[in-house]
């Protein structure tokens, strides 16, 4: 009995066409679902306002997927491991498609930056008034187009050169085999972590959390990093699964590691409920009226109804099923689990942003004025579903397939990393 | 891989016992050997044996034919009946046994009963994983036949040790030794039972050990059992006095010492003590001595060493806009609960008193005549000193704050009562515009 083992000789290592045929069929995707969501926007009769929610929601999205890559590979290296390494090549490929996930996102940064008012209301001119927004007064210097233009710009920049980074050496390794590479990533990621740590929480707080400018809750980027953690590893098991239908990696990658990507999106599912009840307890307890408004029009009215489906579907259904070890060890059943979650990441998302698409109109004397979200008036806040918040998430994904699709290339697999033998014989106890 | 050199051939077997055969031992070179041995045996068909190593050995069990253990299934039992448990309690505390009610919450709410659960969950899963770990293992094991054989010692070291037990039917010892020698052993042992009964049993020294500590273990229930089944005058049993006793009095105690037997003692006569001397009667008590006493309604015709409530500030005090918006925020901090943002009288308690079918007056401060009229002096006395069912805030607002807080007052009774020309002249069409206005009058 041996503790380590080498590749297959008849194993196919080598991408070949599929990256080629994965980036052609996203950008058809990408394509035909974004041309269809920017007619079904225009047909809104709200000057954008609803696809540019929902193409907020679907670059989250995308954005998440690749998060969740990006993380295990640091945390691959940081913690010296020896399961993932079999996986790692293709969590690398996934991280490096932020660039084209950052460039899609300037669907949403450019009219901001032009001006466009009706995406985040602390753009809009009516967020100045002193009166009606004293508690947003103070934030408005953060939040402005410009400013978080220029912090959406380093986001992307800071991901994408410590993606760039881990690809580049660990492709590195497959030519010279030095394991001396291994060791300047583990010395690299510590750093890179800190970081990825910092751009994950303030993505957050921009994007998402800003959309309710007038409220507050600082476990807001640890909560939506927990829902990225969810959607990338079940993204990476279907991806992993995309690669081994096409007759490669078919030795190398076992039950033993989808077992461990799926006790990881075991392990964020339940952190994600953890995190968010953090959030929800803090708040309910304190009955602070400025933060408790954010779960009002969420709890009660049509809301309540996807938050019902937020527990249930993604956390007490996935939680009770995926404790057991079958199945995450039997594939189709992961697999299942795996669609599940990528859909309720979306739900996740979609509860987070979609609740603030209603803003409040008050009058002042004989002035009208733009509340914004979060005044608590639940007959305000509909759920209002509509086409389009799904074709634009099914386009953006498909853009999410094209950045993919680029990368992937060459080995699929590390194929000199010295851990890479411990990797295949990898047996979950 | 943990090598060593005990290289001895195979031997039969060598007294270490003269009782009836228990099993033979085998030890083998390498844990990988030791697996491949264990699935030799297992298709022998062998069932009692078993495998011995210094560390988990991979696919050690799958080799032996040991089914999976139930334990993570004990495990979610129990952790199941830890949540439910853990709202169970909590339902029976505050909403069945003792229901209380704490700022109209209901009694018994799900949100706030989740971190109990929780931790309630995990208790009950550790426990069902630790201690059904040890009876699954059935563990403690403090004896063993095995244990006599001086090879067995090395197996926290580097033996890796394979035990058949003679009461396997398949058992047979030449046959049995053969295939354990086939199958790569470096030595195979006999392991021999004792027959004098004496060394069978287990040594007396340990059964009386058991039995006493036992016994000891009980002597703090049976004193806890008496103490509830009997009465007694004496105090506590003081495990640990701490500083709990000292030869000193403490407040409002009994003194043989004294004449007037108090431990209490007062001031001396003629002394102040530290950081409360405040000589100056205007600033720190709202109260002065003026000479002419013509507009002083209610002292005009006391003595002129008798003090007066004063009507302006004391010269400390800049009345400013600063100071006025110092003033908003105490009453608002300390004042607003009962007499409500703008002095009405209706703050949160009353109001909730009312909602809850009691009452808790609080004066109404701008539209009372008795307290728009009031001197500033004796406003600041009240605040300083209380008024009827109201306590004194002289300990917990600085007399600087107390004086902001009659500022503020007297701010607020100027707004409740102003008049439209008080309003400047551009506004006056607009009195409709205030209901965007925060909860707090404006200045």
């Amino acid at each position: 009995m041996s503790l380590t083992k080498s590749l297959a000789p008849d194993e196919k290592i080598k991408a070949g066409k599929l990256g080629t045929s994965l980036w052609k069929a996203g950008a058809g995707i990408a394509a035909v679902f974004l041309g269809i969501s920017v007619i079904l926007g225009s047909m809104q009769g709200d000057h954008w306002k609803r696809f540019l929610y929902a193409y907020v929601i679907g670059w989250t999205y995308i954005f998440t997927i690749c998060l969740g890559a990006l993380w295990l590979v640091m945390l691959h290296h940081i913690a010296r491991g020896r399961w993932a390494t079999a996986v790692r090549r293709i969590a690398e490929v996934v991280s490096c498609a932020f660039p084209i996930v950052f460039i899609a996102g300037l669907g949403f940064v450019i009219p901001l930056l032009a001006g466009y008012q009706d995406l985040y209301y602390w753009a809009h001119h009516d967020a100045h008034d002193p009166i009606l927004n004293h508690h947003l007064h103070h934030k408005l210097s953060w939040l402005s187009p410009g400013f978080f233009s220029i912090r959406y710009a380093i986001y992307g920049v800071v991901l994408w050169l410590i993606a760039r980074y881990f690809n580049n050496k660990s492709r590195e390794q497959d030519e010279s085999g030095d394991p001396k590479l291994s060791e300047q990533m583990r010395v690299a990621s510590a750093p890179a972590m800190i970081l990825f740590s910092i751009v994950t929480c303030m993505v957050a707080f921009d994007v998402l959390m800003s959309m309710a400018p007038k409220w507050y809750s600082t476990i807001y980027g640890v909560n939506f990093w927990g829902s990225a953690m969810v959607g990338g590893f079940a993204a990476l098991a279907l991806l992993i699964l995309g690669i081994q239908r096409s007759g490669r990696l078919v030795h190398s990658i076992t039950p033993e590691h989808y077992h461990d990507v799926g006790k990881w999106m075991f392990a964020f599912t339940f952190f994600w409920a953890y995190t968010a009840f953090s959030q929800f307890m803090l708040q309910w307890y304190g009955n602070m009226p400025e933060e408790t408004v954010w779960y009002k029009y969420r709890l009660f009215g049509e809301w309540q109804w996807v938050s019902i489906a937020m527990l249930v579907g993604f956390w007490a259904f996935p939680f009770v099923f995926l404790m057991s070890r079958w199945t995450k060890r039997i594939v189709p059943s992961l697999v299942f689990f795996a669609v599940w979650q990528l859909v309720f990441h979306w739900l996740d998302l979609y509860w987070n942003v979609m609740p603030q698409y209603d803003w409040e109109i008050v009058t002042r004397g004989n002035v009208t004025l733009n509340a914004g979200p979060l005044m608590g008036n639940i007959a305000y806040h509909h759920v209002g579903f509509s086409p389009v918040d799904v074709t634009v998430w099914i386009g953006l994904v498909g853009v999410l397939l094209v950045g993919i699709g680029r990368n992937l290339k060459g080995n699929l697999i590390p194929t000199k990393d010295p851990t890479l033998p411990m990797s295949l014989s990898h047996e979950v106890m | 891989m943990a090598h060593h050199d005990h290289n001895e051939p195979a031997e039969p077997a060598h007294g270490n016992g003269d009782g009836e055969l228990y099993g033979v031992l085998a030890e083998f070179d390498t844990p990988g050997e030791l697996v491949e041995a264990a699935r030799k045996v297992r298709d022998a068909g062998y069932t009692e044996f078993d495998c011995f190593s210094p560390f988990p050995v991979h696919g050690i069990d799958e080799a032996m034919g040991i089914k999976r253990t139930i334990l993570p299934l004990l495990v979610f039992c129990g952790g199941f009946a830890g949540t439910v448990g853990g709202l169970l309690l909590q339902w029976w505390c505050n909403a069945y046994n003792w229901p209380w009610n704490i700022s109209g919450k209901p009694a018994w709410s799900i949100p706030a009963n989740v971190p109990i659960a929780f931790e309630t969950t995990i208790l009950l899963s550790v426990f069902t994983s630790f201690f059904g770990m040890w009876i699954l293992n059935k563990l403690p094991q403090v004896w063993h036949p095995f244990f006599r054989l001086e090879r067995f010692g090395r197996v926290t070291d580097d033996a890796f040790l394979l035990g058949i037990e003679a009461k396997d039917q398949r058992f047979d010892l030449a046959r049995t030794t053969k295939l354990l020698q086939d199958a790569g052993a470096l030595a195979v042992e006999n392991c021999h039972l004792e027959t004098d009964p004496s060394r069978k049993n287990m040594p007396k020294w340990i059964t009386a050990l058991i039995v006493s500590s036992t016994a000891f273990a009980l002597i703090p229930f049976a004193v806890a059992a008496k103490a509830r089944n009997s009465h007694s005058s004496q105090p506590h049993i003081h495990i640990f006095p701490d500083m709990d006793f000292q030869p000193k009095y403490k407040a409002d105690t009994a003194s043989d010492f004294f004449p007037d037997g108090r431990a209490n003692r007062g001031e001396v006569p003629g002394t102040i003590a530290r950081g409360n001397l405040a000589p100056d009667e205007l600033f720190y008590r709202g109260r002065e001595f003026p000479a002419d006493r013509s507009q002083y309604n209610e002292c005009k015709d006391l003595a002129a060493d008798q003090p007066c409530w004063t009507r302006g500030f004391p010269q400390q005090i800049d009345v400013s806009k600063a100071f006025l918006e110092r003033g908003q925020n105490r009453y608002n901090i300390y004042c607003s609960a009962c007499h409500g943002h703008d002095g009405e009288g209706k703050g949160m308690i009353p109001q909730r008193m009312a909602e809850l079918g009691g009452a808790w007056a609080a004066r109404d401060l701008v539209t009372t005549q008795t307290v728009i009229t009031m001197p500033n002096g004796q406003l600041f006395n009240t605040i300083s000193n209380g008024f009827n069912t109201m306590a004194g805030y002289a300990a917990q607002i600085p007399p600087v704050d107390r004086w902001a807080i009659v500022l503020y007052v007297r701010a607020l009774q100027r707004a409740r009562n102003a008049l439209t020309d008080d309003v400047p002249p551009a506004e006056q069409n607009n009195a409709a515009s205030q209901q965007l206005k925060a909860p707090e009058p404006t200045k």
